[in-house]
Formats: structure tokens, sequence, C-alpha cells
């Protein structure tokens, strides 16, 4: 009871400060849901780190998506079920061909937090891509939940294995629409050792021939 | 020179404000070490009460309260530590010793400006006395309303952090020894212009000023690498993304001319040297060592008053800067992070 009348009364003070802004100054983020995407691409899979934020003018338009029983409270299965809707909305392709995205991990603060336009909600998808060959890939992701409110943040993380290099980043005006190219060198084909044993293994191979060549010309002499 | 006297000039002027305020301030701030600074905090901690000690001090692998910052007002979330509007007068003090010690003089006074500038915001903006829709006051702004503690006990030798912060403002020093940084700290301002006793006070608007210069310096070519196509609505690295590193865009410090580099470096130098001189010259000089490897981005319009997006991104930092149009005015209202790759509460200083 004490939770629930301290949370109306920070809602209280949310709305009397947007309300106390000069008039016509309000806009953006009170209106808008943000929704902020870092990818993450390493040798062992690519993942979508998702913050999303909405503001107080919008956040009752993403809860009724959310809290479906309107109890005031996330349940583990309505947050599964939102983290399902908005995976619906986001197209991953690779190289083109449409991928699966598959959820790891969610986090939902409480309904009131949320409506107070400063809370985020947590999200984080795997790429289900089945092994990444070598050479040269494209990722693009286009995120089409909830256009009508929101705004995108799309950026790549920067890889921490050196087998990954990113080559480019792109965006449409929105950020909506994002696209990575990047580059993937295994290490069969990277190393310097293996070049090494490469050489090594023609070396050994062209001196047995060699030899071979001599013991069967002295036999036949 | 002159950059000194304008600097002595602005912190006896801002001496005679804070005198009243929360956290007063003089002209003696110079370069401290650990030991110095670590002494000042544990002077801090002699004026205060047990409850009140066991409130300000969080051990070192207390990673929660290490991570317990945001650009958010305290009311959305809350801070750790003590309430500098819970505070006696002689323990304010302690504070500003505290500060005054562990910052660089003009570090210390972006930090005041920046917290006088959330004074104005309530006194102006959000529910000062008198508002019809707010006749009380809110209490979720303003100077008293800022917080101190320290993870780990303060030490010349073993890793330790001050944390001080609130709206707009978390500035997270850890000390290891010889090694400070400030990495991750969060710097904001709304009103990002504000009139205070006659003067025009503008907490980041050297950032903005160094940023339109180097933007202004690029040739066409350079500005089409700089100039990003599309909206950046926010940080990337904000509150929440620690440990994070961006793939980093726009112009190459390599492709930039000797005077565009050393403007970069200036414009980085603008966060840099909030910490202590000895900290911020060794990192400047990091800085400069990786300037051909560092990148400046920008995103928004490229005319004055300033509502575009910029990022500087090197090897061993990483500084965005967004303006907010929460507020209406998008130059009005400021958001910035600092972070170091690899480094964010001086990890590799103390992680094994």
């Amino acid at each position: 009871m004490v939770d629930a009348v301290k949370s109306g009364f920070r809602r209280l003070l949310v709305l009397l400060a947007c309300l106390a802004l000069p008039h016509g100054v309000v806009a953006h983020q009170l209106d808008e849901y943000l929704q902020a995407t870092l990818v993450s691409i390493e040798p062992e899979g690519i993942r979508l780190q998702m913050n999303l934020t909405p503001g107080v003018a919008v956040a009752d338009k993403v809860l009724v998506l959310i809290d479906r029983d309107n109890n005031g409270k996330i349940s583990t299965n309505e947050a599964a079920a939102y983290a399902a809707l908005l995976q619906h909305d986001l197209a991953v392709q690779l190289d083109g061909r449409p991928v699966d995205l598959k959820l790891n991990a969610f986090n939902f603060p409480e309904t009131s937090e949320l409506k107070t336009g400063w809370e985020m909600i947590q999200m984080d998808f795997s790429v289900d891509h089945g092994s990444l060959g070598p050479g040269a890939h494209r990722l693009k992701l286009e995120n089409r939940h909830l256009p009508a409110i929101s705004v995108y943040l799309f950026n790549a993380e920067q890889p921490t294995s050196k087998l990954i290099q990113i080559s480019k980043q792109e965006r449409n005006k929105t950020q909506s629409v994002g696209e990575i190219e990047f580059n993937y060198v295994p290490l069969a084909t990277n190393s310097k050792t293996v070049k090494y044993l490469a050489s090594a293994t023609g070396l050994i191979f062209v001196l047995a021939v060699g030899i071979w060549k001599a013991v069967s010309s002295r036999r036949s002499t | 020179m002159i950059k000194k006297i304008i600097l002595i000039g602005a912190l006896v002027a801002l001496s005679s404000w804070f005198v009243s305020s929360s956290v007063a301030l003089d002209n003696s701030a110079a370069s401290k070490t650990t030991e110095e600074i670590s002494s000042a905090a544990k002077n801090f901690l002699s004026l205060l009460d047990e409850t009140h000690r066991a409130g300000v001090v969080y051990k070192f692998t207390d990673e929660e309260q290490r991570k317990r910052w945001s650009n958010l007002p305290t009311t959305f979330v809350k801070r750790g530590g003590l309430r500098l509007g819970d505070l006696t007068k002689q323990q304010r003090d302690g504070v500003q010793a505290v500060l005054m010690a562990a910052l660089s003089p003009q570090g210390y006074q972006k930090a005041m400006e920046i917290v006088e500038g959330d004074e104005v915001l309530k006194k102006n903006d959000h529910g000062g006395p008198g508002r019809p829709n707010n006749p009380g006051g809110a209490s979720m702004f303003g100077h008293d309303e800022y917080y101190i503690s320290f993870v780990g006990e303060p030490s010349p030798t073993e890793p330790w952090m001050i944390q001080f912060g609130g709206h707009h403002l978390a500035i997270n020093i850890t000390l290891a020894g010889e090694h400070t940084t400030i990495a991750p700290t969060h710097t904001g301002s709304q009103p990002a212009t504000y009139e205070f006793e006659g003067k025009t006070v503008r907490p980041l608007g050297h950032e903005v000023d160094k940023s339109f210069a180097l933007l202004n310096s690029l040739n066409e070519a350079q500005r089409k690498q700089a100039i990003l196509g599309s909206e950046m609505h926010d940080l990337v690295l904000g509150p929440g993304r620690d440990g994070k590193t961006i793939q980093p865009e726009g112009i190459k410090g390599s492709d930039l001319t000797d005077k565009q580099q050393e403007m970069l470096l200036d414009l980085a130098s603008e966060w840099v040297d909030i910490m202590p001189e000895a900290a911020a010259k060794d990192k400047m000089a990091d800085l400069k060592q990786h300037v051909s490897e560092t990148w400046f981005t920008w995103s928004g319009p490229i005319e004055k008053p300033g509502f575009a997006y910029f990022r500087v991104q090197g090897p061993t930092v990483i500084i965005e800067y967004a303006p907010q149009t929460l507020g209406g005015d998008p130059s009005n209202h400021i958001h910035t992070i600092y972070r170091e790759p690899g480094n964010d509460y001086g990890t590799k200083w103390w992680t094994r």
C-alpha cells in the first residue's frame, strides 16, 4: 500500500514537472519510445542488446502491451509475451537471408517505475545463424516495433575478438534500419603458425620427394 | 597566461556564489596527490557520526554501489551515500575539501556550475514556490539533492572510489595508488545557459564552442566523413553500458591536419581536465600519442546554438555529447559521458 502511494506520488511528481515546463516546450522523450540496440559480433555468436525506454507520455501505450491483465504487475509470462512481440517486429538478415532470433534474457522494471518515463526495459537476443563461415558478411536489422511512437539507436559494439573486423556501419536516417559489414577470419586461416606449418609441410614434402628420387635412382643403378 | 587569469577570475567569482550555497569554493585548489585526496576524505569522515559514516563508505567490492549513478534526478534513481541537504555546514565544507582535492580547479568549477544550474532549474522551471501547479516546491532538483559516497576506504595505496552526483552529474573517481581516472563520468546541464548574479554561466559552454570550432575547420571532404546521415537521439554509452566500446566512425585523426588534431585534443581536454592535474596530464599525453587513431563524429545541425550530437573516440577514451529535446530546446539540455575503453572504474589497475 505504502509502495503504491509512493509510486503514485512519484508519477505525480513527473507529471507535475512536465506540466511545470513553459507552454509549448514539452516534446520528445516524454512522448517517444527510445529503442537503443547494441549489436555484438563475436566468433561465438551475434547478440542484440536492447535498452527500451518509453517516455512518460507514451508509457501507457507500451504498458498496455505488457501488463495484459492490467493488474499493475508484470508477470514472467507477460514479460516473455512482450519479448516475443518485440522479436516478431525485428527483422534480421545475415548475408541477405532472414535469420531467427533467440531470446537470452530480459529485465523489466516495475510498472509504476515504467510509468515515470525514466526506467528502461532490457532485452538480450542472440542471432541464430549456425556457424559463421570465414569471409565477408553483412548483418541487417530492421526494427518495426511501434514506429508511430519510437525513436531508434543502432550501433555495432567493437568486437573483442581480433578475428572479427567491422568494415562498415550504415543506418537509415531514423536508425530503425541498420547494416553492419564485417569480416570473419577464423584462427585456422588467420594464424601465422598455420602458415608456417603449411610452408614447413610443403618443404618436407619437396625434400621427401627429392630423397625418394635419389634413393630410387641409386637402386636403379 | 591569459587562460590562467581568466580561470582565477572565474574561480574568485564563483567563490562568492557558493558561500551561501551548498558547497563553498576558494581558489587554493591545485594538483593533489592520492595521499592528499585520501587525507581530505578521511578528514570528512572524521566529521561524521557512526551512523553517517556507515552510510557513506561502501566495500570496494560492492559492484552495485560502484555502478549506482545516473543522469536522472535522485527521486528516480536513488544514489547511495549522504545527501548534501542532510549535512551540517561543517560537513558540507568537508565535502567541498574532498572535491577540491580530487578534481582540478576547472573540474570543480564545472561540477559546481552544473549543481548550481540544477538549483536554477528547481527555482525557474520545476515547481519553485508559488507555482500554481506545484505550490509546495519540488525536491527533485537543486543543490541539496547531490550525494557523496566512497567505495572502499580512502587510501593512498589501495584502490578506492569517490562518487559525487545527482541530476546531470555523476563523477566517479577511482584512485589506485599513483593512478587516477574519472571513467565513467557523466556531465550534463539544464539549463545549458543561465544567469547568476548578473553573469551568464554555461557549464558545458567550452565543449560546444570547441566542437563547433573543429567542425568549422573541416573542409567539404572531411565533413562528409565526419557527419553521420542518421539522427542520434541519446548517448550510446550512457548509464548501464559499462565496459562497452562501440565501433568508431566519422573522421579518423589521421585524416585531420596537425592543427585539427590539436583542436580535437583540446576538445577532449574539456573532459580529461576534470581530473587532477597530474592524472589529466598523463591522460592527455596518452590521447596525443593515439590522436591518429582517434575519431570525431558529428550528427545533427552544423550551425550553433548547438543541438548536434558529437563523439570523440580513440583507443583510450570515448566521449559523447548528446543534446536532449526533453524541455523543448535541445541546446538547453545536454547529456555527456566520458569513458575509457577497458578501464571504466580503473579496472585495469585492480582486477586480476
